[in-house]
């Protein structure tokens, strides 16, 4: 497997992901408007894309490396990459959007009228980007589709409108590396971030481990929101800084294994509530101990956020372990 | 400035050497994770003492937390430990950097904080005294920022250095 293969494999799941989503949350709205597992569901789906959407978007710099050489190819990938890059972030947006919803279900009756409106238009225009992302990455390697052997890149009306939203690469990553001082902060913010995962899930999965007992769930549970600014900090400034040197991190075996415990540490959180093992620890008061099957969970949630955290921190370490040479 | 010639000799010692150049992944960056860890459970912690005094969570008893200061010593524990081992690798690095003194005393000012909270906050007496109250927002804000000042010098000590080793300016 290579880096085209990865890409290829993950690019199509952001798509059918915010599809999906939007037709379980839109049809939540439909008749006479209360379908509240519908809801959750494209709340949920939405989530679990935009989590997706991080591998399938660092992923599409090795695949770029593959067709390195050829002009007329480099301004095509440019374009997608340009597409790309403006998508991500709406993406993103509308997965802590949906994050915030589902707070929002769990603390009152159901999420509030202007979260609700935000994660349609975010949503809507989401598909609209991704159509152009997967369009433009379409082209890269599909000439039968669109133009001939010698074609430039032409915009139609609505791309040259959305283009000139989009960033230059070359440009958004020189911006990221012009300054120490505001690669010290992104930096700063991430160590930051990761204490605040520490304090709204390290803790609570400690206490279900059985340490600080007379802590009550359900109050410590409280402080779960603040891990969620915390990952959705780290993510910014994450990918922030993977846009920064691109090819340092793709071209990087501790850079991978990190996404791959991210994944893993998401399934976990995911498991923890669907399963609902937090349905059965939340009433647990001073000193009462929790279920087997909640230690479990808690303690593989600690193992994986801290392999996520320490394979962050081998990264300079293991630059240029993977191979640049792909064929 | 001149830089003390003992600098120097500690960077030559064969611990000094091969905590900085072994290639093994139970040099450098193995102490360096273990910094990061230490990190993250004493911010961390303290984060979560602070926001419940500033009213997040009202309904987290005060008393139990005083069980937590296990993760914020021994966080602290680690990264005195760590930091001393990355202070032997690289020692002109860090003391030619004004932030590692900055730093040095955001640890100081912080630790203070959080035992202020622990004595005065946490204690048996659980009752609640309006005037003890305005304090506790005034030393929970005074954490978080103190915390985050100290993330911020020691991520600065990466990227403002005069001096690499001795004699080797950056």
């Amino acid at each position: 497997m290579n880096f085209a293969h990865l890409h290829l494999l993950l690019n199509h799941f952001p798509i059918i992901g915010t599809i999906v989503g939007f037709g379980l949350f839109g049809a939540s709205f439909l008749g006479d408007g209360r379908h509240t597992d519908l809801r959750r569901s494209g709340l949920i789906v939405f989530a679990v894309t935009a989590f997706v959407t991080i591998p399938a978007f660092v992923s599409g710099i090795g695949a770029q490396q593959m067709l390195a050489g050829d002009p007329v190819v480099s301004a095509v990938i440019e374009r997608h990459e340009g597409a790309a890059l403006l998508t991500l972030w709406v993406v993103e947006i509308t997965g802590a959007l949906a994050v915030i919803g589902l707070w929002q279900s769990h603390v009152r009756p159901q999420p509030t009228r202007s979260t609700l409106i935000a994660i349609l238009l975010c949503s809507i225009v989401s598909m609209g980007l991704l159509a152009r992302t997967g369009n433009t990455g379409g082209d890269i390697r599909h000439p039968e589709v669109g133009r001939g052997e010698n074609a430039t890149v032409i915009e139609g009306t609505i791309g040259a409108v959305v283009h000139a939203f989009e960033p230059t690469p070359d440009k958004f990553s020189e911006a990221m590396v012009a300054s120490k001082w505001w690669w010290a902060f992104m930096m700063s913010m991430h160590f930051i971030g990761l204490s605040l995962l520490i304090a709204g899930i390290g803790i609570l999965n400690l206490r279900l481990i059985g340490f600080a007992k007379q802590l009550p769930i359900e109050p410590l549970h409280r402080f779960f929101p603040w891990a969620l600014a915390g990952l959705g900090i780290n993510v910014l400034t994450g990918m922030l800084a993977f846009i920064g040197m691109p090819e340092y991190y793709t071209f990087n075996a501790a850079f991978w294994f990190k996404l791959l415990a991210l994944m893993l540490a998401g399934l976990n959180v995911a498991m923890f509530y669907v399963l609902g093992t937090f349905e059965r620890v939340k009433r647990l008061g001073a000193g009462e101990d929790a279920p087997f099957s909640a230690k479990v969970i808690a303690a593989s949630s600690l193992v994986l956020w801290f392999a996520v955290a320490i394979s962050g921190r081998y990264i300079q370490l293991f630059q240029e372990t993977i191979s640049t040479d792909l064929d | 400035m001149t830089v003390p010639a003992f600098l120097n000799t500690i960077e030559q010692t064969g611990f000094s050497i091969w905590i900085r150049e072994s290639e093994s992944v139970f040099a450098y960056y193995f102490i360096l994770v273990f910094h990061t860890i230490g990190l993250s459970l004493l911010v961390g912690t303290s984060a979560l003492i602070a926001l419940r005094l500033l009213g997040i969570a009202p309904s987290l008893p005060l008393l139990p937390l005083r069980q937590l200061y296990r993760l914020i010593w021994g966080g602290l524990w680690l990264n005195i430990i760590s930091g001393i081992l990355l202070l032997f690798a690289y020692p002109t690095k860090a003391l030619t950097n004004p932030f590692f003194y900055l730093k040095l005393a955001l640890v100081g000012l912080a630790v203070w904080v959080m035992m202020s909270i622990e004595r005065r906050l946490l204690g048996d007496a659980s009752d609640v005294d309006p005037a003890m109250l305005a304090k506790a927002r005034l030393l929970a804000v005074g954490s978080l920022l103190l915390w985050c000042g100290v993330v911020g010098t020691g991520r600065l000590l990466a990227y403002t250095s005069s001096y690499i080793l001795y004699g080797k300016i950056m």
